[in-house]
């Protein structure tokens, strides 16, 4: 009988183990061989050494690329986490028909990122500035996502509408951790408000904090979707996300070996940021 | 106790006006769909007016343009089997894994393996899975099914071994007792009692899936079939400056997801809370 | 119990190998016939290509052909390409995929196809051209040309009373008059990155060599000489576009221009057709784009825009040639010409579109010359490059980064035509 148990278990594991070697190690794999080619996707190709990483560190297009990415994951992740937070505090308040709020407001993470960047592509193109200019507000009429300097805002509002429904719903299940009586013992020590927020319940919620931050990171780091519809990495190359950079000029581009040692070092990036995170949110739920 | 059930209304209001930056999108999207380019203008009364007629040619014409019924098939398709391949493949991975892992060294590698792959991130797989899976005649949507039953896996198998710990070995032990083989055991007990976590997965994946356009556009590109999202993609240039008919066509691609939020809204909202949390 | 076991298995196996059979489904080839399949790369024209499927199939019992026309259809092509799945013919413009596809001896040799004898030889000498080391054999059968210059509003025209212009100078003293009278002088679709190089391609060859990029491989000359004056001529242009040219999309352009809301429209002819789908009544003619100062320094800016070439890989090159035969056919392409606005590439009787009058008397003259972006890298992304200039206006670092970007990109090009050379010369 234990030998069955254990047959059982390695029988299992062995034909799954090979399906995910053979889809997920193999092509990685593959994918390194390839960084250190000059292949086009098509055709005869040499092997070019580090060559490819050397052009990296000096290809200003790629470092453009890591800065914006950097730069929509660090901000998007902070308002999305601010805006969440609130809603989720509002959300959980004494309010009327709360479960319709929550269905509405989760709303936007489920529908395609795709055909949400073309809405909303419209929605920057053409109605945000006709908006503005009958508001008088001349700054905003002319579309945002034609400004090198603001089009990763248009990215950005489109990235955060959708994750904030994500966050918020994560945020709420936090905050009905937190047990009531908390609340009425803080009572009695004049905590409310922002105080009450800040030394009770926000350390009580750290937890799903953490687990916003991880999540926002790491899906904005890959953004895709997005830049597709919205700007296809214009105007003037400012919204080329990493993951757009690969699939464009790999796929398309005839940079088959130069993105795929792009796609080697975007891997690990995206492991060390998620050691970092996750040592630092281990270390932060032990101090409190 | 009065005071707890008095509704808070400044909240309330601001929740409302709150709701109108995800109405208003929607709202736009619903009146551009069912307007005639003659009714495009630029004022702002022209943008926000209703519809002169509620027609549904829009929706005829974008049907026709991006074969609908076909992409809305392969959606369906592709998801449905992933689920449940998904279901079946890593809750039994997840079992594997989660009974051993304490004990054994080598199932603790494979787990700890397969759980650093939630780490590499589509882009490098991308070029050469489009290679290997031509290689092997997988250039399809089976191919594409194959691949979310791989990408999901490292998240769906942690779930899963998570779950597991908090199911007692003894409930298997009694029925070992009676003589069911482990496998039987696993199907008779294991595998119905983890029902909650297979909500879980099942919601999270089929989310992924249906939204999904990267891995379908890399690995079906060319072989005429398409999803609903990259039927969006594909078509975009053949819309031309029509916008009532793309958005008639993004309408149509919303509408089934749409249909199933509001059907299933409470599994999934459970579902995605779950799937975060654990 | 095992027994339960291997039939689970079983199960799961029986239907992962009936789904592979019924994927398999679709491609499969109806009784015997040969199959060939195009992938061509021009979606506007893809009425047009259903109509040649549908008649070439039914006149023909044992070929049966399938045209796709997809959006995207390079990245498509490429993604094939990587998966080494190759259509029979592909039909693509001549510009630096040819040259790669050519290098990389996906295309087959179709010297012996009997109908290049009716093609006209400057075409042939265009793709000639494009060949990254001169190779023998002919690996594509141009199809129509396109050229480049601006279109303009012949109704409007006529009714202030302007003059097509045959100098730079007086381009811009047109341009002032039209903005005098309260109209737009151009409208422009930058979104598109790709539009940013239509204006550019038009006036590079009016003010650059036509084989610049060569002169530079050979290190000849360098693009912060021969371009200075295309990029400074350009932003002058951009003064007479409208306010904010970066929001709009190509079909957002071509739609203004078609109501209207410009005079003039600096891009290729392959635009008339999509302008006239919106404005079916508009009254639209051509001219060249006059960048040179002297008149005669004037040249049309024309490429071929679409050709076919047969891969190595297709199982039956005869078939293949029976459908270019029936491309070909006098009618077809006459058809093709009328609804694309195209110039053909086959000599012999055919109609131009009246939008093509302003540049009938040079076309027939031969005063042509290939795009210059036809020789720049695909991976080089110069209209990205050329749309981040016209954004920040600094002519010295945009020329400075193409050429550093040039000889980045291009370096196992200039190697190997330095080898070639070196080849040559022993």
């Amino acid at each position: 009988m234990k030998n069955d148990r254990k047959r059982t278990f390695l029988l299992i594991t062995i034909p799954i183990l090979a399906l995910f070697i053979c889809f997920n190690t193999i092509p990685l794999i593959r994918g390194v061989y390839y960084s250190f080619t000059n292949f086009k996707g098509f055709g005869s190709y040499d092997w070019v050494g580090l060559r490819n990483y050397m052009d990296l560190f000096t290809d200003s297009r790629v470092g453009k690329s890591y800065l914006f990415t950097f730069k929509l994951a660090v901000i998007s992740t902070i308002v999305t986490n601010v805006i969440s937070l609130m809603l989720a505090l509002a959300l959980n308040s004494k309010i009327r028909a709360k479960s319709f709020f929550r269905g509405a407001y989760f709303l936007p993470n489920i529908l395609g990122s795709l055909v949400v960047g073309y809405i909303f592509n419209y929605f920057f193109t053409y109605i945000l500035p006709a908006m503005a200019d009958m508001a008088g507000i001349d700054s905003l009429s002319t579309s945002i996502l034609s400004n090198p300097n603001r089009a990763w805002i248009g990215v950005m509002i489109v990235c955060a509408w959708q994750a904030i429904a994500m966050n918020t719903i994560i945020y709420i299940s936090g905050l009905q951790t937190v047990p009531e009586d908390v609340y009425e013992a803080g009572g009695l020590d004049g905590a409310t408000g922002w105080k009450q927020f800040r030394y009770l319940t926000f350390p009580l919620i750290i937890p799903f904090f953490s687990i916003n931050m991880v999540l926002c990171v790491k899906n904005f780091l890959m953004v895709f979707d997005q830049i597709m519809a919205l700007t296809k990495g214009g105007p003037a190359q400012s919204t080329e996300s990493i993951s757009y950079l690969i699939y464009n000029n790999g796929m398309s581009g005839g940079q088959f070996g130069f993105q795929s040692a792009n796609a080697v070092i975007f891997f690990i990036v995206i492991v060390a940021v998620s050691v970092a995170q996750t040592s630092f949110s281990g270390k932060k739920e032990e101090q409190l | 106790m009065i005071e707890n059930k008095k509704t808070n209304w400044p909240v309330m209001a601001l929740l409302i006006l709150g709701l109108s930056t995800i109405a208003f999108p929607l709202y736009m999207t619903i009146i551009i769909a069912f307007k005639q380019p003659s009714e495009m203008t630029t004022s702002i009364s022209g943008i926000l007016s209703l519809p002169q007629h509620w027609s549904l040619d829009n929706f005829r014409e974008a049907m026709r343009v991006t074969d609908f019924w076909h992409s809305l098939l392969n959606s369906l398709l592709i998801s449905v089997v992933t689920v449940v391949l998904s279901l079946i493949i890593h809750s039994l991975m997840g079992y594997a894994l989660g009974r051993n892992k304490a004990k054994s060294k080598f199932y603790n590698l494979v787990y700890l393996f397969i759980v650093s792959g939630m780490f590499v991130p589509f882009a490098i797989l991308m070029m050469p899975l489009a290679k290997q899976t031509a290689e092997m005649g997988l250039g399809n949507w089976v191919g594409v099914v194959l691949l979310y039953v791989v990408f999901y896996m490292p998240m769906n198998t942690m779930l899963y071994a998570g779950y597991l710990v908090n199911i007692p070995v003894a409930l298997e032990e009694a029925a070992r007792v009676d003589g069911a083989s482990t496998w039987r055991t696993y199907w008779s007990i294991i595998f119905p009692v983890m029902k909650p976590m297979h909500a879980t997965v099942a919601v999270l994946t089929a989310l992924a899936v249906w939204n999904d356009v990267m891995t379908p556009l890399v690995i079906m590109a060319g072989s005429g079939q398409n999803t609903l999202p990259l039927a969006q993609l594909n078509f975009q240039s053949q819309f031309g400056t029509n916008y009532n008919l793309a958005f008639a066509s993004y309408l149509l691609s919303l509408i089934p997801i749409l249909i199933f939020y509001i059907i299933c809204q409470k599994q999934i909202l459970n579902g995605v809370v779950n799937g975060a949390v654990k | 119990m095992k027994g339960k076991r291997v039939k689970c298995f079983g199960m799961i196996a029986c239907c992962l190998t009936g789904a592979l059979s019924f994927a398999g489904c679709g491609n499969s080839a109806d009784d015997g016939k040969i199959q060939i399949e195009i992938v061509q790369y021009k979606p506007e024209a893809a009425n047009y290509f259903t109509m040649v499927e549908e008649e070439f199939n039914a006149t023909h019992d044992n070929i049966h052909l399938t045209i796709s026309s997809p959006n995207d259809a390079m990245t498509i092509l490429r993604t094939r390409f990587i998966r080494e799945d190759y259509p029979d013919i592909i039909g693509i413009g001549g510009d630096i995929n040819y040259s790669y596809f050519v290098d990389a001896g996906i295309l087959a040799d179709v010297s012996d196809y009997p109908g290049l004898a009716d093609i006209n030889p400057a075409y042939l000498e265009i793709d000639e051209a494009l060949e990254l080391v001169p190779m023998d054999g002919t690996f594509a059968v141009p199809y129509v040309a396109n050229a480049a210059g601006i279109l303009y509003n012949r109704d409007m025209f006529e009714e202030h009373g302007w003059e097509i212009p045959t100098n730079w100078q007086e381009l811009m003293a047109l341009c002032d008059q039209i903005e005098g009278e309260g109209i737009l002088p151009f409208y422009f679709g930058f979104k598109d990155t790709w539009t940013c190089l239509a204006p550019w391609n038009a006036m590079a060859v009016d003010l650059a060599p036509a084989d610049t990029a060569k002169q530079v491989n050979r290190g000849e000359t360098t693009f912060s000489t021969e371009y200075r004056e295309v990029s400074e001529k350009y932003l002058e242009l951009l003064k007479y576009g409208p306010d904010d040219p970066f929001a709009y999309n190509y079909n957002d352009a071509c739609t203004a221009f078609a109501r209207g809301e410009s005079a003039m429209y600096t891009i290729g002819s392959y635009a008339v057709p999509q302008i006239l789908s919106v404005n079916p009544e508009m009254n639209v003619d051509s001219f060249m784009m006059p960048a040179n100062d002297n008149a005669e320094g004037n040249i049309l800016n024309s490429g071929i825009d679409l050709q076919f070439c047969v891969t190595a890989d297709c199982k039956n090159k005869e078939a293949a040639y029976e459908v270019l035969d029936f491309l070909l056919a006098q009618e077809n392409l006459q058809k093709y010409i009328d609804a694309q606005t195209a110039i053909p590439c086959k000599t012999g009787d055919f109609t131009l579109p009246s939008m093509l009058d302003g540049m009938t008397e040079d076309i027939a003259a031969g005063n042509m010359t290939d795009y210059q972006d036809h020789y720049y890298p695909s991976e080089m992304a110069v209209d990205a490059q050329i749309q981040t200039f016209l954004i920040e206006q600094d002519v010295d670092a945009f020329l400075q980064k193409f050429d550093t970007d040039w000889q980045r990109y291009n370096r196992d090009i200039i190697r190997m035509v330095q080898e070639y050379e070196a080849s040559q010369g022993k």
